[in-house]
């Protein structure tokens, strides 16, 4: 599991160990329940409880704006500014050819979709500013030209090559603020 | 469209400068590294002398400090033997080189710990206790190393040629390690997608990207490249009549895949220049390309070859196809050379790097020769000290001693080496 070393590991089983025998049932029920109650949103992609999302199906926030990021760790990211207050898409993943993953491997034709069917006036590219971020911000906006839609990008001021999930978010507020037509 | 920080620095290395700097190591402590298990020596800020017989260490040596200075080891493809052997039995492997060093403040200590994980050695450094990065690493600590194995720099294989310009080059212009990490990187992914295009044909555009920011790294390497091989040779037309009797002149040559003399001749790596008269031609062009010019025409090559690059599924040109040569009276010393000519070479090249240093950044590189003096006759020998400077610190290691002057002995401070032990011998 991403973040648990074999320390920690150890350390959750003995803990588990001690517990009562209906604390563990009551853990292992909520993990089993995990697939049934997680969905992805059939607007945004998001990983959520509902679908359409919270965010997807809220009247107050700005349905012309869409901002574009790789994984749902961003959205957080970015809701965590409470500076932004449109619309995701969540693509799933970034172009990387060295670990197989094309154009199609991404939810980039789902975007198409839903901007022909609801179309917004500025999509912002919010993949990570590094090597595989920025070839996919190029692809989509490749794409995005025929449709006519403004089409921005992050400012400066992220670091090259940082993630998006790890900036603070008076850097983060910055970028969007900042963000420039591509 | 893309997302750099504010323009990019200019390099650190100014040409003029008003003080020289002058660097001394001053200590190296070795924990686990390559056959010691443990050392700790003083350096005098001149010469010092490491006497010991065959494989007791003294290589070893002289590649640490070699690699404080570089990140780098001298010796390709061996990086993993630098954890002592009997470290590996440990559940986490580690070396660590450690450096006093004094005559500036921007360094004081430099530690750099390697350690051994399932699929990397991992590189830990620090820069006056603080965690750096490589690149911030780089060029602080100037070093030239002569050994033995240098004759493989003109005998062997384009890569090994490759690395040496590179290495060189970054030791007086840091933002060419940049360059060189970037464009690594780039050249992977796109390998990647040119296999991938090949075996399931789809929209060629996607490569745009990886093109444009391939072009952008690439042509600051080949611009950096052919700005040093340029320097180089004009330093080495004083530097080797002088090991030859004044007998050759040589010339050095980037050949690149690239047609840099911008006609359409992209056929042209495969000839080499026989006319002497005008050895420039093996440069034609190349003195005056600015990394935009190199841009433009690599620029348009990728469009040209596409299909064939794709057909091929490997990046066909760039920097990291490029080689450099030796020409001695239009004749290709890598190829026809004698081991004699080569090795000459090799030492006038590593005293071009040297003053190539000197001119570049203002400062005396440590000079480390690895068993270098038992293989020269005594014309060249003289001719390698003449190229000390008095105020440079020099690191030599020898079999024997009876191959040095007693005036320059008396200058030494002595050390002898035995099964990676060290002991003084200087009165
Ligand atoms: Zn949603």
């Amino acid at each position: 599991m991403p973040g648990i070393g074999p320390k920690t590991a150890s350390r959750l089983t003995f803990y588990l160990l001690r517990s009562s025998r209906e604390q563990v049932q009551a853990l292992a029920d909520a993990i089993g329940q995990l697939h049934n109650k997680v969905v992805t949103c059939s607007m945004c992609f998001n990983i959520a409880e509902t679908s359409p999302c919270a965010i997807c199906g809220d009247a107050q926030r700005d349905g012309s704006l869409i901002c574009v990021v790789e994984e749902p760790l961003d959205v957080l990211a970015i809701e965590r500014t409470r500076a932004y207050d449109g619309l995701y898409h969540v693509l799933h993943g970034a172009i990387s050819p060295l670990e197989g993953v094309g154009p199609e491997d991404l939810k980039i034709a789902e975007l198409m979709q839903r901007l022909r069917r609801h179309p917004a006036e500025e999509v912002i590219l919010a993949t990570n500013p590094n090597l595989e971020g920025e070839s996919t911000a190029m692809y989509v906006s490749q794409q995005l030209a025929p449709l006519g839609v403004r089409v921005t990008r992050l400012a400066h001021g992220l670091p090259m090559g940082a993630d998006l999930e790890y900036a603070d978010e008076v850097t983060l507020t910055r970028a969007l603020e900042g963000r420039r037509e591509m | 469209m893309t997302l750099r920080v504010g323009p990019r620095p200019l390099p650190l290395s100014p040409n003029i400068h008003a003080h020289k700097k002058i660097m001394h190591l001053t200590h190296l402590s070795l924990t686990n590294f390559r056959n010691y298990a443990r050392l700790d020596l003083d350096f005098s800020n001149s010469i010092t002398l490491l006497q010991g017989d065959n494989a007791q260490g003294k290589t070893n040596l002289l590649e640490a400090v070699y690699y404080l200075a570089t990140a780098n080891s001298p010796r390709a493809h061996t990086h993993r033997e630098l954890i002592n052997w009997l470290a590996n039995e440990d559940q986490m492997p580690f070396a660590r080189l450690e450096a006093k060093v004094e005559g500036t403040d921007a360094l004081r200590e430099v530690n750099i710990v390697l350690l051994k994980t399932a699929d990397r050695l991992q590189k830990e450094i620090k820069i006056n206790g603080v965690k750096r990065r490589v690149r911030d690493l780089i060029g602080q600590l100037k070093a030239v190393l002569f050994m033995p194995e240098d004759i493989d720099l003109i005998a062997g294989s384009p890569e090994a040629r490759r690395r040496y310009l590179d290495t060189a080059i970054c030791q007086i212009d840091r933002r060419y390690y940049q360059s060189l990490q970037e464009y690594s990187r780039v050249l992977t992914q796109r390998n990647s997608l040119l296999r991938r295009l090949r075996e399931h044909p789809a929209d060629p555009h996607q490569l745009d990207f990886w093109d444009q920011r391939l072009v952008e790294e690439g042509s600051r390497l080949i611009a950096g490249r052919l700005e040093t091989v340029m320097e180089l040779d004009r330093l080495l037309q004083d530097i080797h009549p002088r090991l030859t009797g004044g007998e050759e002149r040589l010339r050095l040559l980037y050949r690149s895949r690239l047609p840099l003399e911008g006609k359409d001749r992209p056929e042209v790596y495969n000839q080499l220049p026989l006319d002497v008269s005008s050895p420039a031609g093996a440069m034609i062009g190349t003195d005056a390309l600015s990394s935009l010019d190199v841009k433009a025409i690599f620029q348009q090559q990728l469009k040209v070859r596409q299909k064939e690059e794709i057909e091929r599924g490997m990046t066909l040109m760039g920097p990291h196809r490029d080689d450099l040569r030796f020409l001695v009276g239009g004749v290709d010393m890598c190829t026809y050379g004698s081991r004699g000519q080569q090795r000459t070479i090799a030492i006038s090249l590593k005293l071009a790097e040297m003053e190539l240093i000197r001119s570049q950044t203002g400062e005396e590189p440590i000079l480390l020769l690895d068993d270098v003096m038992s293989e020269l006759d005594e014309e060249r020998r003289q001719c390698l000290m003449d190229a000390i400077n008095k105020e440079q610190q020099v690191i030599i290691t020898a079999t024997r001693l009876d191959c040095f002057a007693p005036s320059f002995l008396d200058q030494a401070t002595v050390w002898a080496i035995r099964g990676g032990r060290i002991e003084n011998l200087s009165p």
